[in-house]
């Protein structure tokens, strides 16, 4: 890819992935922050794209912008509270935590913008799916089957704690 | 994929984080401040791979690793919001300010 056309490309990903973002922050009805989410995720996956991690960036699609958001939007429909739009979403701190939050931002860009990294010239090997899958299977069993287990347990977890009780 | 700087990557990821922050900080209601916990986690994930991009580019911990925090996104946000429905099942409401019963 050509230089102008990288960084119109990392333009157009950074304001897929931020003006969602602010919008799901701040919106009020909840219902919409909750959609607001589908583009920041696929910004994100965007931006894995961009760096080479496509399997990582289909993980993304599926994961956050398939099950998380669609369990948002369950328990937001489960949870209505009558008048819940027009109610106030934001607490007192908005003030104060936006000016935190700005002072984060502006930090975070400032000293990994003045800092110097090492960036290696090397490019990573072709065949990204391929690698990850063999890594996963191989010195990576013993974390990859922690995590199936912690998955085993909090489903069976959400089901028990979200199941009502038995009448007594 | 080399003519952008990675510190380029690593400010996005930076201001995504901060306004996952702001999220948890000034919503009133469980869901919405577990969209802030979402964003924050996504805002780790790029740093994670934007690392391994233009810092080690051989090595497959950082993939691996990424793959682990997704897996456990998923696990925490169907706990919380198992948790969530159990709140508003036994309170008739989940605005976070309001559930102070383990202050009386």
């Amino acid at each position: 890819m050509s230089e102008p056309l990288q960084y119109a490309l990392f333009g157009l990903v950074a304001a897929t992935v931020l003006v969602p973002a602010v919008l799901v922050v701040t919106v009020r009805n909840l219902v919409r922050a909750a959609f607001w989410l589908l583009p920041a995720f696929l910004g994100v996956a965007a931006a894995f794209l961009l760096l080479g991690a496509d399997f990582l960036a289909m993980v993304q699609v599926l994961i956050y912008a398939g099950a998380i958001m669609l369990l948002l939007l369950f328990v937001l429909m489960l949870t209505r509270s009558p008048g819940d739009a027009r109610v106030p979403q934001s607490n007192r701190l908005t003030l104060w935590a936006g000016v935190l939050c700005a002072a984060l931002a502006l930090a975070i860009v400032v000293i990994t913008g003045a800092s110097y990294w090492p960036v290696a010239s090397s490019a990573p090997a072709p065949g990204f799916t391929r690698a990850v899958g063999e890594a996963l299977l191989g010195p990576y069993l013993l974390p990859f089957e922690v995590a199936s287990v912690l998955l085993l347990s909090a489903m069976v977890g959400a089901i028990v704690i979200a199941r009502k009780e038995a009448s007594r | 994929m080399s003519a952008i700087p990675l510190s380029w990557f690593l400010a996005l990821a930076g201001v995504l984080f901060a306004i996952g922050v702001f999220g948890v900080l000034t919503r009133r209601n469980a869901v919405a401040v577990l969209m802030g916990v979402e964003l924050m986690l996504n805002a780790c994930n790029l740093n994670l791979v934007a690392f391994w991009r233009y810092l080690h580019p051989t090595a497959l911990d950082a993939p691996v690793f990424v793959l682990l925090v997704i897996t456990i996104a998923a696990a925490e946000a169907a706990v919380g919001l198992a948790i969530v429905l159990s709140v508003y099942r036994n309170f008739r409401g989940i605005e976070v300010g309001e559930l102070d019963l383990m202050k009386h």
